[in-house]
């Protein structure tokens, strides 16, 4: 039984990651912007879309295939603030709503590029195994673990030392106040788009040779990411990452013990148990006036 | 009087000419025959080999000059509509084929879901409707009077994988399967024909789309499984059978008719799918004249091994055809139904009549994938082969 236990805290800790990665990325849009950003799915479909392109079109280097695929998921990010949601800025609603729009949008642009088949994509990683006792893991399902503690890593000693990290980081407290204070409130929001769009590319990207690259392979990703950050807190870096992870493994053990269609279900309930209970979720601050 | 005889020559010569212009058609009849498939969406994959049957028999039709059905010869072109695997899509596709584009038959449909939902539709209309690939075994008990299926459904290929594996003494055997009709109904099925003395270790469901197998994997080495069967398709089918073989799982793979395909093992690789045994509805190599005539004509034209989904969809076609010929009519759904009704046609899975339910009773195979990458057909008896005639 400890080695099965063993065997669901490592993938859970993997999907964890992948969570973790969209959740992040969600969490510097909401912090800066007040949006949920619902598109964050289709992001994530289109890291792994464009990695499996440069790493099948242009070069044969999946590290390069991520890299290339993360810097063109921050041009389209850049492109998708200034194109659709500075346009409705002050209007919360309609960002939503153009979010959603969003998805339709990009998940059909993906299909009407790639076609609707699932496309497989073999990289080196996957082909690669640790052993540990019984137990077997791909080279990559580690690796994702491992790239996803050091992008985390990189992020925090970015926004707590850096002046834009701190820039960020106040105008998700007060953006009135931060205009005050001189700091370039609206290049704070496109980057922190861009980079949150990054952050899921990275995502897709890192997924896609683990199963399939599909249109739809955002769509669960993007809920999980959702659940983290209401788990973890609507503003807060860390309660994304603890939250993120807490699902992962939350979710890989719960199979052990119930039938595993419930797996999924595990989420939501757990969305409605915060909600229920202790809404500002883990870290969290209720704030008066904010909605 | 010479005007006379030239206008009496011109006569002579106008009258010969007459027939020969009536004999030249103004254009080719058509009939349009339905189709329902997914050409979109999670069962593309298999949505392909559904299609590719379909489109082989047309053509193969119409390039011998067409159908003769009641004495005028006809083209035969297909209506086709993509229910992507969607229930609520399937049925307003065939409210379509019903009502505006008034076919006389429908073939087709890939999941047991739809097939479910377009059914009532075809009673209700008096439109004939054949499937060629779902299995789902309740489709054929609602007494539908004008439902056909020419493919084996999930008791029978129960039947035969039961028989077999029985035989093979693999206990205690887990299973994984769809989390609906087809895969829950699948492992029922199969539950009820295993002996006794085979344990049921663990059965896993899963949504169609999912694509992480990580938790059944566990609970496959938790239960110390000797057997594992994988009631899905070929897409879900490669990622668990990675997934298992990645995680160092050793298990005896027992899997179903889509993962017994040249594609589906250009998923994978021979190494990972090497003893894996499944049941499988049309052996392309084996050593029958129309098995081998239609994987080669299968393969000059689309450039693939042939599958069970495209003989199964081609058979229903030329069925389909049979049967108007038979009636004698390209619009009266009821004459059509009552002429497949009472049909005995040797197709290229085998001879095809059904039964008062409107089933066929084709023949059901077991093949293993061997190292090379081939296929041996261990199942029944009478057809065994080995390494490359399955």
């Amino acid at each position: 039984m400890g080695e099965v236990l063993l065997e669901q805290l490592i993938n859970g800790l993997m999907m964890g990651s992948v969570y973790v990665l969209v959740a992040l990325g969600m969490v510097l849009i909401y912090g800066v912007m007040h949006v949920v950003n619902f598109a964050h799915g289709v992001l994530f479909t289109l890291g792994g879309y464009l990695g499996y392109f440069f790493y099948h079109r242009v070069f044969d280097s999946y590290p390069l295939a991520i890299v290339l695929a993360v810097l063109s998921l921050a041009v389209i990010g850049v492109l998708l603030e200034r194109g659709v949601f500075r346009p409705l800025t002050g209007n919360l609603r309609n960002q939503v709503i153009a979010s959603l729009g969003l998805i339709l949008f990009l998940e059909n642009l993906v299909v009407a590029l790639w076609g609707p088949n699932a496309l497989q994509w073999k990289v080196a990683t996957t082909e690669h195994w640790v052993q540990l006792g019984e137990l077997r893991f791909s080279l990559h399902h580690l690796g994702i673990i491992v790239v996803t503690l050091l992008l985390v890593t990189a992020l925090g000693l970015f926004l707590k030392y850096t002046r834009f990290g701190t820039a960020i980081r106040a105008t998700s407290q007060s953006q009135e106040a931060a205009i005050v204070v001189g700091i370039p409130v609206r290049t704070v929001q496109w980057s922190s788009f861009a980079l949150g769009c990054m952050l899921a590319g990275v995502g897709g990207a890192l997924v896609g040779p683990l199963f399939l690259v599909f249109p739809q392979m955002g769509d669960v990703p993007l809920i999980k990411g959702l659940a983290g950050i209401l788990l973890g807190g609507m503003g807060s870096v860390p309660g994304a990452v603890i939250g993120g992870m807490i699902l992962g493994v939350t979710e890989s053990v719960s199979t052990l013990f119930l039938p595993t269609d419930y797996r999924d279900s595990i989420a939501f309930m757990m969305m409605v148990a915060i909600l229920l209970l202790r809404p500002q979720g883990l870290f969290g601050q209720r704030m008066r006036g904010e909605d | 009087m010479k005007t006379s005889w030239k206008l009496l020559a011109a006569a002579l010569a106008g009258s010969l000419c007459l027939p020969l212009s009536a004999q030249t058609p103004a254009a080719a009849a058509k009939v349009q025959i339905g189709v329902v498939t997914a050409l979109t969406g999670p069962m593309a994959a298999p949505g392909v080999f559904q299609m590719n049957g379909f489109k082989l028999a047309a053509e193969e039709l119409n390039a011998a000059g067409g159908i003769t059905v009641g004495g005028r010869k006809y083209q035969v072109e297909l209506k086709v509509y993509d229910t992507r695997a969607n229930p609520s899509e399937g049925a307003s596709a065939m409210q379509r084929l019903a009502t505006v584009d008034k076919v006389p038959v429908v073939l087709g449909e890939l999941s047991s879901g739809v097939a479910a939902a377009i059914a009532p539709i075809a009673q209700d209309y008096a439109l004939p409707l054949i499937l060629t690939v779902p299995t789902g075994p309740n489709l054929t008990e609602q007494s539908n009077p004008f439902l056909f299926r020419v493919n084996a459904n999930n008791l029978q290929l129960n039947q035969a994988l039961a028989d077999f594996v029985s035989k093979q003494g693999w206990s205690p055997i887990s299973f994984i399967a769809w989390n609906n009709d087809a895969g829950r109904g699948g492992v029922t099925g199969i539950k009820e024909l295993m002996p006794a003395a085979t344990k049921d270790a663990y059965v896993g469901y899963f949504n169609v789309g999912e694509v992480d197998f990580a938790s059944h994997v566990s609970n496959i080495r938790n239960t110390k499984s000797q057997a594992v069967m994988l009631f899905m398709d070929e897409e879900p089918g490669s990622l668990a059978i990675k997934q298992i073989r990645d995680a160092g799982l050793k298990v005896q793979l027992v899997g179903t008719l889509a993962m017994g395909s040249d594609r589906f093992l250009k998923r994978l690789d021979a190494q990972r799918l090497e003893g894996m045994v499944q049941y499988n509805a049309f052996p392309p190599n084996a050593d029958q004249p129309r098995i081998k005539s239609f994987s080669q004509r299968y393969k000059a034209k689309f450039g693939e091994e042939a599958h069970g989904f495209a003989a199964q969809s081609y058979d229903g076609l030329m069925v389909a055809v049979a049967a108007m010929q038979a009636a004698g009519t390209v619009s009266n759904g009821k004459a059509i139904r009552d002429a497949l009704a009472k049909i005995d046609h040797t197709g290229v899975i085998g001879r095809i009549k059904f039964d008062g339910k409107g089933q066929a009773s084709p023949a059901v195979y077991v093949t293993q994938w061997c190292a090379n990458g081939s296929r041996r057909i261990l199942y029944p008896d009478s057809a065994k082969a080995g390494c490359g005639a399955g």
